[in-house]
This record gives C-alpha cells, structure tokens and sequence, in this order.
C-alpha cells in the first residue's frame, strides 16, 4: 500500500466490551456489569474458580464439576437440586468465559479499571424461538442476573 | 496460510472451515459466535479506529453488535469480511458524526495515495478529515479498493470521492497568494 499502514489507528476491544457484543447479538440473554471495588487479579481468581462460583451464582446448580481440561477448553458438569444432569462447553481465559449446554447460555468478562475492576456477566436460555419471547422474559431473568452480580460482588467486600 | 475469499483478508482460517463456523453461529452456537468475534475483532478494529479515532472501540463494539444481529442474513459465508465492511464502516462513522467532535484545522479533500504528509504523518492528517472523509481514505488505502468500490460502499457521489495533493494545492495557493 502507498502508506505505511502500521502507523494507522487501530481500534481495541477489551474482553468486556466482547461480552456485550455476544450479550446484546443473543436473544433470550441478561446482562448486568459493574466496577468492583477490587483489584483485577482477585476478582478474576474468583470468578473463574467455576467449581465454587456456578452453584453460588446460579440457585438452579447444586454442584458443577469439571470433567476436562484441553487448554482453554472446559467440559463440565452441572446438576440441579432435583438431580438434572446438564454437560457445558467452556471456553475460559484470562479476564474471559463463555459456557453453553445444550439448553443455557452464560458467559463472564473482566478488565481493570482505575485501582478496581469492571465485571461483566450474562445468563439465558438456548431455544428456538426465544427471539419472538425474548422481551416477556426480561422482567423474570433481569432480577435474577443482578441477584447473581450482587452475590458474586460480596465476596468481595474488604 | 490461506486467504479468506472475496477479501484478501489473510488468516489461519481456511473457507471451508469458515462457512462452517458462520453456519454454526447462524444455528446460534455461541461458541461458534466467539470464534467469529476472534477473527472479525481485529479487522472490524482495524477499519474503525482510523475512522471513529477516539470512538474507535465504540465504533467496533457497535459495528460487531450490528454485524452479529445481522449475522442470520448472510447467505454466502465466504463474503464474510466484505459483507462485515460495509458495515463497519458505516457504523463508524455514523458514531463518529454523532459524537460531534471538532475537527482543527479541517481539510476538504482526500489526500491522494502518494501524498507526502499522509505517509508522514497518517494520525494528524485523519484528524483534520470528516468521518466520511476518513472512511475514503481507509477503503482506499487500507482496503485497496478503487474509487467507484468506495462510492458505492459508501453511498457517495464519485466525485466526492475523488481524491487530490491537498498538500501540493495547499502550497500552491499560498505561494499564489503571496
């Protein structure tokens, strides 16, 4: 090219604004993101703990296990209190996760900001047609994503 | 290394494997839909930072957000990139108009491709450029499409699209001037 193309701008997109693209492109999803008040480091060493976080952030997993490891991608296991089986496709790196089964959607991202953190999260459902219902399902699954961040978010509180 | 058809975009990512991963997102495969922001991102980011400047990760955000929800019309997913281009380039500089920002000391035309102060410096010259301008120059010099590619893109006359050695006539009329 007739100019030195390596001196062009280049526009970034951290792991948070990647997140809102697959949030906001994705019927039958809800999302919520705040600043934490902590470093980027501890926030991301907890949230990515899957093992321990899934069952606290979802009240419908009891436990959830991973099966196996190949890099960046999980498999694991989650089972609901009455005993349902669900098996997630993972796909987990710094400051990102994104999971599927073959019914549920769910996804999460960090980045520092300034001294603290901004923490991105998203769950919803995997069916045909969800796009025609999608805007009767945000009054039901909005509250239960915030609900979520809330609990994800006092842990931690100094 | 193959090269990605109808784009000249060059990645690791054969054809093949490429119209499977689309129809995969278009089944709505999320995973599928990552893979596919991780090839698009740095295109999309590269198309729309020279375009939307200080806008640019807005501009990309955006410009994917749109490319994704549209992501069921693409019929032929080798025509992936060319088809992401044109909207990311609008995208880009319809946030680029609304954020409204000043341009100092604007110049009116597109400098051609050999001009001196767009090899120089491509930073200063993109900042005294409109968004539609900017979009002229990325489509020509960045994409190598050719004059009639670029009004059609973007929807502009030709001759608007016509570039000069702003820097040459510049000169010119200040010595005219003089």
């Amino acid at each position: 090219m007739g100019t030195l193309t390596d001196s062009w701008p280049v526009a970034e997109l951290d792991s948070v604004r990647r997140l809102r693209v697959i949030a906001r492109s994705t019927p039958g999803i809800s999302y919520a993101e705040q600043v934490i008040a902590a470093p980027y480091d501890r926030v991301w060493a907890l949230a990515s703990d899957l093992e321990s976080q899934m069952p606290m952030l979802i009240t419908d997993i009891r436990s959830f296990t991973v099966l196996s490891a190949e890099g960046e991608h999980l498999e694991a296991l989650a089972r609901s209190p009455l005993g349902l089986r669900a098996r997630f496709d993972i796909v987990l790196r710094p400051g990102w996760c994104l999971m599927q089964s073959r019914f549920l959607l769910g996804g999460m991202a960090a980045v520092p900001e300034g001294e603290g953190t901004r923490f991105a999260f998203f769950g919803g459902l995997r069916l045909p047609g969800i796009r025609l219902v999608d805007f009767l399902l945000g009054p039901v699954k909005d509250p239960l994503i915030a609900r979520a961040l809330r609990r994800f978010t006092s842990q931690l509180s100094p | 290394m193959t090269t990605v058809p109808d784009t000249g975009v060059p990645g690791s990512t054969g054809a093949a494997e490429l119209a499977a991963l689309v129809r995969a997102a278009q089944r709505g495969d999320s995973l599928a839909v990552q893979e596919l922001l991780d090839l698009l991102t740095p295109y999309i980011g590269r198309l729309c930072g020279p375009i939307a400047l200080q806008d640019g990760p807005d501009a990309t955000q955006e410009a994917l957000i749109v490319i994704f929800r549209r992501l069921g019309q693409l019929r032929e997913p080798a025509a992936l990139f060319g088809w992401a281009r044109v909207i990311a380039v609008r995208e880009a500089v319809r946030l680029a108009r609304a954020a409204g920002r000043a341009v100092p000391d604007p110049l009116h035309d597109v400098p051609a491709r050999d001009d001196p102060q767009l090899a120089a410096d491509v930073r200063d010259v993109l900042e005294r450029l409109s968004p539609a301008h900017r979009a002229v120059l990325v489509l020509r010099d960045l994409e190598g499409l050719d004059e009639h590619a670029v009004s059609a893109l973007l929807g502009v006359p030709e001759p608007t699209v016509r570039t000069r050695l702003f820097r040459a006539r510049r000169n010119f009329r200040k010595a005219w001037e003089r």
